[in-house]
């Protein structure tokens, strides 16, 4: 059988071929399992540490008598954890399902978000807009880019309501971060979105629906100013502090405060949250998870603002400034504003504090008053003669003048400046007269004093060491004026410095007429005077207490003491001396504001101010109006309320006499509330 | 052949190894079962396997009923039949000619997807043995141009069904029908001097492609780009360095090793997986289920098996008197010693990721239903070889 001779031969060849191939698997085999078998289990047990942390419930505010000012109430949220490594048709996947449970406002998607749905959904249809020469060309990257911008508007269309439904879901899963909590929605979650989504929960791996807080304010608009407000889930942690919020543990879709009150205690209030760590195998299984840290709900503000008083105060000042607009619109025209604070000088507690703004009535809403109390700390105006005191003070301290300098008060001319004068004509005046009476001609002489020319010749030039404006200013800044008050706020205006020193404006400033101060600087001003001399940062929070978890108060965490700046330069005599003008300014025979006072229960001593305030269109006087302003401060012997107001823009001549009006009702409606108080004490006491 | 002797010759040591291949892929995919992805667990694959594995033997049934050498008189029909239905894919329309996982491959049918493809292997090494076989009886010296002229016919005949299963693409298929072809020509009587030849010019070739990625990889690429081989080459760049090509291939072959290294000397233990998502583990990569549980021993046991079921159908082969019978048996260990040597042999890194199932263990009809009717020949050649008291 010659023909077949050769098959034998060459099966035995070809199964020792085989043989070798065969030997080959088992020696690979060995290779992998037995040399390297070991390094891959060990690559296997490798666990990887993740940790993670859930918000707690952030402080509330409550007013100095334990009303509640900020509470947060509880709201439905659904969220999404996503595990490690998520692939993206898993989480499209998700987001289909959500989106058929959930109504989400597609508002926020934008036409990339669809574009890139579009294309993950029609996937093929997307890659044949490329020609195959452009795919040679082109990495991965740069095709994806060129599908993009090829996909019509005709296409996009083509997505229905519920596909851009998915979107806005997928927008949110997106921006998760791997096993943390991000919330996809908490705005308007039905019960039945709750309760539908809460079923199917085991269908969308990460899906969780929880409660979230939102922030209410019972009192709002009253003082919701200064609570200030909170960032979005959207906009997440303030982008210029992005690194103190990431280096406390905060994500980056955290809300946060992101002014005033909010934004100032933020640490405080954001409390400690929940730390769990979270062991995860080379698969991404999580293998365990633990409590690291944890959480404490964030502390609660007690504030030092009374919300009874406060709602006085800003109802008598939108009463007074709406009656006064309204009886003389026309000269009236230009003037909206009017600024309070009442606090306790000695303390620095500020009590209340309010601005409000007059709107005059348009073809889409009638006139009305709206709450814009920030104005006290942000808006600077001329106050006038309020701020003589420290002029008087600055004159004893500076050594030119004393308790017996008098001064004839006419209208005075220096060479170059306009005539200078007084209201009229008070002929002899000493520093107390000069108070009661609001001499300018009293002032302007101290001004030029410390300018350094002790004799007046009536249009001479005067001697005049320009130092004298940077000291005067230097006199003011230890009341407050021109500097920070230093109040617990993450912002507050300070004023303007003027840049021209010529001796014309150092004699404006003497009477302030020159640089504007904030009403809050006025406030900070007075008390000093009134604490006897003793400088005393303003401030909004008095105690910061501990939270439990029912919602009240817990214990004190901390006690916000007065706290000193400085004590200003003067002796206590000259001290005194003020304090005394300042008593007959609201209780002298001739005091300007003694008609308004003098005949009160309390004893109350402070300054009047007006200054000129002219309003120019296009190079054209249009309107002379002046800034009405009071201080004060009460009892005088003993004082525990200290205010300032602050008027700007009242029609000359329109005798309003604004600022009088509002002082006597805050003071009045301050000693009410107070007997009302005591009285509740006593009753107490006597039960 | 005369058949004298009716007495069956039934090789129960290959039936044995089949049955034990059958329990490793029941097993295998039972185990697997709850590790497999969400859109995969609703199906139960085991369950399936063992349909199959029932069906598989009903087939063996048939293919040993009637006397292999009539498969003579119908080779060239059963070729057209194969040919037409691998054309066909292209013909037909999508509802009928499927397309799964990028390759044209499948017809739907009421019963399932059927690979004709995996049918035309059957009918591949049925022709050319016929071919050979027919070749050889009539020169009883051949002459070198005979020899020549069996390599033409040889070639002619393979190259419609390589070709059209290498469009669909599926180069896994068109390599398994070379290897077939390969080990066929290898056996067919021609000379050594014209195989060396071939196979000098065939490293050559495969050198010089090599040569030239090597030196200008660019150009390669952008000359190869949206031809099938951009797709070997990507494999390749995959195999040399799994971890820059995180790709689905990178990502497999990784998770490969670690599931199979990770089964060490005694394995895991029935049931215990570790390594998860591994694309197409019940099917192309169901060997890292037997490393990662059963280990080395495990693992080599398995390819032991193979070993000793090739070794029983080239005993077939050498102990049956009738070329054909041999040949028939020859191109069934063509296909199974390639596809068990790719398949395992791409799961432990030795060669680069290509679509092929392990026969016998991955899950899958079509292709276990072709492996059975080539055990029922290779069973029918042997229970049809007479054997003589002092043969063997």
């Amino acid at each position: 059988m010659k023909k077949k001779s050769h098959l034998p031969f060459r099966l035995n060849v070809l199964f020792f071929l085989i043989f070798l191939l065969f030997s080959l698997l088992i020696l690979q085999l060995g290779v992998v399992q037995i040399l390297t078998g070991e390094e891959a289990q060990r690559v296997l047990d490798e666990t990887e540490e993740t940790v993670t942390s859930v918000p707690v419930p952030r402080g509330e505010m409550y007013d100095r008598n334990g009303n509640i000012i900020v509470e947060n109430t509880p709201k439905y949220a659904i969220t999404y954890t996503p595990p490690k490594h998520v692939q993206p048709d898993e989480k499209l996947d998700v987001a289909q399902k959500l989106a058929s449970y959930i109504k989400k406002d597609d508002g926020d998607v934008t036409k990339r978000d669809k574009k890139d749905y579009w294309i993950l959904i029609n996937h093929e249809e997307a890659y044949a807009k490329l020609s195959d020469e452009e795919k040679a060309e082109m990495d991965n990257e740069e095709e994806y880019y060129a599908v993009l911008d090829r996909i019509t508007d005709g296409e996009l269309a083509q997505l229905t309501e519920a596909d851009l439904e998915v979107i806005a879901v997928k927008r949110e899963l997106d921006q998760a971060i791997e096993l943390t909590p991000h919330i996809v929605k908490n705005e308007e979650v039905t019960d039945t979105e709750y309760a539908t989504v809460a079923e199917h929960l085991s269908e969308m791996p990460g899906v969780n629906v929880t409660t979230d807080w939102e922030r209410h304010l019972p009192f709002h608009p009253t003082f919701s100013n200064f609570v200030g407000g909170l960032t979005s889930h959207d906009e997440g942690i303030l982008r210029d502090k992005a690194d103190f919020y990431l280096t406390r543990q905060y994500s980056r879709n955290d809300r946060v405060g992101k002014s005033f009150l909010e934004e100032q205690y933020e640490t405080i209030l954001s409390g400690q949250k929940e730390l769990y760590r979270h062991i995860t195998d080379s698969q991404n299984n999580i293998l365990g998870t633990e409590l690291v840290h944890e959480g404490k709900q964030g502390k609660s503000l007690v504030l030092t603002i009374d919300m009874e008083l406060q709602k006085k105060i800003d109802q008598i000042v939108e009463e007074e400034l709406t009656i006064a607009i309204e009886n003389h619109p026309g000269k009236n025209r230009f003037m909206k504003d009017a600024l309070v604070v009442m606090m306790n000088p000695k303390t620095g507690e500020v009590l209340s504090i309010t601005g409000k703004r007059y709107y005059r009535a348009t073809d889409e809403e009638p006139a009305h008053v709206k709450d814009e109390s920030y104005r006290v700390v942000y808006d600077a105006h001329l106050p006038g003669s309020a701020i003589k005191g420290a002029t008087v003070l600055a004159g004893f301290q500076s050594g030119v003048i004393n308790k017996s300098t008098t001064f004839f008060d006419r209208p005075i001319k220096i060479a170059g400046t306009p005539w200078k004068s007084s209201y009229d004509t008070l002929r002899s005046v000493n520093y107390l007269s000069a108070l009661e009476r609001s001499s300018n001609v009293f002032m302007y002489f101290i001004a030029m004093r410390m300018g350094g020319d002790y004799t007046y010749v009536e249009n001479a030039p005067l001697d005049y060491d320009s130092d004298a404006f940077r000291q005067m200013r230097n006199y003011f800044k230890q009341f407050g004026l021109g500097i920070e008050t230093g109040i617990d706020l993450p912002y507050e205006a300070t004023g303007y410095e003027g840049e021209v020193y010529s001796p014309g404006f150092l004699m404006d400033y003497a009477i302030g007429q020159y640089e504007p101060f904030t009403a809050l600087q006025l406030a900070q001003y007075i008390s000093t005077i009134a604490n006897d001399g003793y400088r005393v940062k303003p401030h909004l929070v008095k105690e910061i207490r501990e939270s439990n978890n029912n919602g009240e108060l817990g214990p004190i965490y901390k006690v916000m003491e007065p706290e000193v700046i400085n004590r200003i330069e003067m002796d206590q005599e000259y001290i005194d001396a003020v304090q005394n003008g300042l008593y007959r300014v609201f209780n002298g025979t001739r005091g300007t504001a003694a008609g308004t006072f003098a005949d009160k229960p309390y004893v109350a001593a402070g300054k009047t101010g007006t200054a000129q305030n002219m309003i120019y269109e296009n190079g054209q006087l249009v309107e002379e109006t002046e800034n009405l302003t009071l201080v004060g401060y009460a009892p005088y012997d003993n004082p525990e309320i200290a205010f300032s107001i602050i008027v700007p823009n009242v029609g000359v001549r329109t005798r309003t006499g604004i600022n009088n009006k509002i002082g006597e009702r805050i003071l009045d409606a301050y000693f009410e509330l107070n007997e009302e108080k005591e009285g509740e004490g006593e009753e107490e006491v006597d039960n | 052949m005369s058949r004298d002797n009716t007495r069956y010759n039934i090789d129960y040591f290959l039936l044995f190894i089949v049955l034990l291949l059958g329990v490793v892929s029941c097993l295998s995919l039972y185990t697997l079962q709850d590790f497999l992805p969400a859109k995969l667990m609703e199906t139960k694959f085991y369950l399936r396997q063992i349909v199959w594995y029932i069906l598989g033997a009903f087939t063996i049934v048939v293919m040993m009923i009637l006397d292999y050498d009539r498969l003579r008189k119908v080779a060239w029909f059963l070729y057209g039949v194969g040919v037409l239905s691998l054309a066909g894919l292209y013909v037909l329309p999508e509802t009928i000619a499927l397309e799964l996982n990028g390759a044209r491959g499948w017809y739907q049918t009421p019963f399932g997807t059927i690979q004709p493809a995996e049918f035309m292997k059957v009918f591949l090494i049925i022709i050319l043995a016929h071919v050979i076989t027919s070749h050889n009886e009539k020169r009883k010296e051949p002459r070198f141009l005979d020899d020549i002229w069996l390599l033409l016919k040889i070639t002619l005949i393979s190259i419609p069904p390589i070709g059209l299963v290498a469009m669909q693409p599926d180069l896994g298929s068109a390599v398994v029908f070379a290897s077939i072809v390969g080990f066929l020509v290898l056996v067919s009587g021609i000379r050594w001097r014209i195989l060396l030849l071939i196979g000098a010019l065939v490293a050559a070739l495969l050198g010089m492609i090599a040569g030239l990625y090597l030196l200008f990889p660019e150009l390669v690429n952008t000359v190869l780009k949206d031809t099938i081989f951009a797709h070997v080459f990507e494999r390749f760049e995959a195999f040399f360095d799994p971890n820059q090509n995180a790709d689905q291939s990178g990502y497999q072959i990784n998770k490969a090793l670690l599931a199979i290294g990770s089964g060490q000397l005694l394995g895991k233990g029935l049931m215990n997986i570790e390594v998860y998502n591994i694309p197409e583990r019940h099917s192309d990569m169901i060997f890292t289920v037997i490393a990662e549980q059963a280990g080395f021993l495990g693992a080599s046991f398995v390819v032991t098996l193979f070993f000793l079921l090739i070794y029983r159908i080239i005993h077939t082969a050498l102990a049956c008197k009738d070329p054909f019978g041999s040949y028939l048996c020859t191109g069934v260990v063509g296909m199974i010693t390639y596809q068990v040597i790719q398949n395992i042999g791409m799961s432990i890194k030795l060669l680069p990721i290509t679509g092929l199932p392990l026969p016998f263990i991955s899950s899958g009809g079509s292709s276990l239903i072709a492996y059975m009717m080539m055990i029922g020949l290779v069973l029918n050649v042997k229970s049809r070889t007479r054997t003589y008291m002092f043969d063997d």
